[in-house]
């Protein structure tokens, strides 16, 4: 799962590790934590985001994910992927929030040459923008930085129950055997003088389409493949080994939790819990608190937010 | 129309327990839950990533999945429906974690459907009867996706992200988006790979096994 350079002696080190989503230097500062604190941070960074309303704590967050990223040395060119998606989410949102506004009488009319917006729902969707980018930005500094080891060992080191964690440690790395069959298949027809490029839109789409036959097929031979070995293995539904003991995890021998890991974990829930309670409790992070928001009321001239 | 009505009345009943066949749930239905789950990632994040319109996409073919896997597989294949879209959304960035966690029921309903369906109506998944096909394109495609598109908007409305002026747009998107091409793939998958899982161990006559 790391690609590797030519060391010095000849021995071939491992440079990289391959995560979810990319290549991350095996030195990261990432590695240094345990991968339940790289969980618990995950769960942080994407959740917290559901207590705040205010987008300039939101945006905070967003430039806090892009500096752990920077930090841990991930590579922001994959970032590109998801920009279609943020540039399309933020389309959609204003464009229906311009177009259909609602019929509120208390909305506040701003005059654009010929175009009427609302303020107050034009700035609950910026805000609620905001909201979903810090959320997003939570989830692919976690699926950028960690491998579906991490997770497994995350799971399990949580008292995750066998069955469970190994669903998902397995399905993440099914989704990769997947992608290596598609790459297997295409490369085959390439091979027999498939020309890609000379096929029609339309003819492409059918051929992608057609692909999902033999896929489907190798995955259930696979299936078969792999419940006999784990069977051979003497796996079973419980994780258990015959006798009724706990199968030996070695995975989980080779993480330890540091002093630094309980630290940072308790920084974490004690900001979750504190955003939760302050939202809530208090209703700290309400539009009405929002700078730009006070601002931009007070240049219309509607005074204090309500 | 004869023929057809000649062959439906020859048709096997794929979903009949044989006389002293035992069904049990067991590793290979895990293992293929997994696997399900890991074609349901690539399928859902590609469509996801393919033709997004905000919160939702014109052409999203992981519905396909979550139906022909609760179809063949039951139980396992309708846990596949919500468990793949947890991780396809996130790794695709269609939809934060806390939002594919409230998706859950409404993913659920996408792959569930068919299932009861199929099974209730003894429809064949190989697709050889207009009976069949009908169950297919009502129940495994249209019913599901219409309580999914329902369900999807009102958690996007609950978690703020779309107001209730957008919720139609969001609706007839999702519905769309979703409906099309689980119609072309999924009866494709089901056409010409159902023959194969049938005779697999992996395929569930019952909800487990």
């Amino acid at each position: 799962m790391a690609t590797s350079a030519e060391a010095p002696g000849g021995v071939r080190a491992a440079k990289l590790r391959k995560t979810l989503l990319g290549y991350v230097p095996i030195e990261s500062p990432f590695y240094r934590y345990h991968p339940v604190t790289r969980l618990i941070m995950f769960v942080f960074f994407g959740v917290v985001p559901i207590f705040i309303d205010m987008p300039e704590i939101n945006f905070a967050l967003v430039v806090c994910t892009i500096l752990l990223l920077v930090w841990g040395q991930a590579d922001l060119k994959r970032l590109r992927i998801y920009m279609p998606m943020i540039v399309t989410i933020a389309i959609f949102m204003f464009l229906v929030v311009i177009l259909a506004p609602g019929n509120d009488p208390t909305f506040t009319p701003i005059h654009i040459g010929p175009l009427t917006i609302y303020y107050q729902p034009v700035y609950f969707t910026f805000a609620s923008y905001w909201r979903l980018m810090a959320m997003l930005f939570g989830t692919i500094l976690y699926f950028s930085t960690n491998r579906e080891r991490d997770m497994l060992v995350a799971l399990r080191s949580l008292k995750l129950p066998f069955l469970a964690s190994y669903v998902v440690g397995f399905s993440i790395r099914a989704a990769g055997m997947f992608m290596e069959d598609f790459n297997t298949i295409r490369e085959a027809e390439q091979a027999r003088g498939l020309d890609k490029s000379a096929l029609k839109l339309g003819d492409q789409v059918k051929l992608y389409v057609m692909y999902l036959v033999p896929l489907f097929s190798i995955a259930l031979r696979r299936a078969d493949e792999i419940s006999h070995a784990l069977f051979a293995r003497g796996y079973n539904f419980t994780g258990r080994v015959g006798h009724g003991n706990k199968r030996s995890d070695y995975i989980l021998t080779q993480y330890t939790m540091t002093g630094m890991d309980w630290l940072v974990i308790a920084v974490l829930m004690t900001l979750f819990v504190g955003a939760a309670v302050a939202e809530y409790g208090f209703g700290a992070f309400r539009l009405p608190h929002s700078p730009i928001n006070i601002l931009l009321h007070h240049l219309l001239g509607l005074g204090w937010p309500s | 129309m004869a023929s057809m009505a000649s062959t439906a009345s020859t048709q096997t009943n794929v979903w009949a327990i044989e006389p002293g066949e035992i069904r049990k749930p067991g590793i290979i239905h895990v293992v293929i839950l997994a696997l399900f789950t890991g074609i349901g990632i690539v399928v859902g994040t590609f469509g996801s990533l393919a033709v997004p319109i905000g919160f939702v996409s014109a052409f999203w073919p992981g519905q396909a999945v979550q139906s022909i896997g609760s179809i063949w597989f039951g139980g396992w294949g309708a846990i596949a429906s919500f468990l793949f879209p947890l991780i396809s959304n996130s790794l695709s960035g269609s939809a934060p974690l806390p939002v594919s966690i409230a998706y859950i029921p409404g993913n659920l309903a996408q792959g569930i459907i068919a299932a009861i369906a199929f099974r209730i109506f003894k429809s064949d998944p190989s697709l050889r009867t207009s009976k069949d096909w009908i169950v297919w394109i009502l129940l495994g495609a249209i019913l599901p996706n219409a309580i999914g598109a329902i369900w999807g908007t009102g958690v996007l409305l609950a978690f703020g992200l779309v107001t209730s002026a957008a919720a139609l747009t969001t609706v007839l998107g999702w519905f769309i988006g979703n409906s099309i091409p689980s119609i072309i793939l999924g009866s494709i998958i089901l056409k010409f790979v159902s023959p194969l899982v049938l005779r697999s161990k992996a395929f569930c006559k019952g909800w487990w096994a």
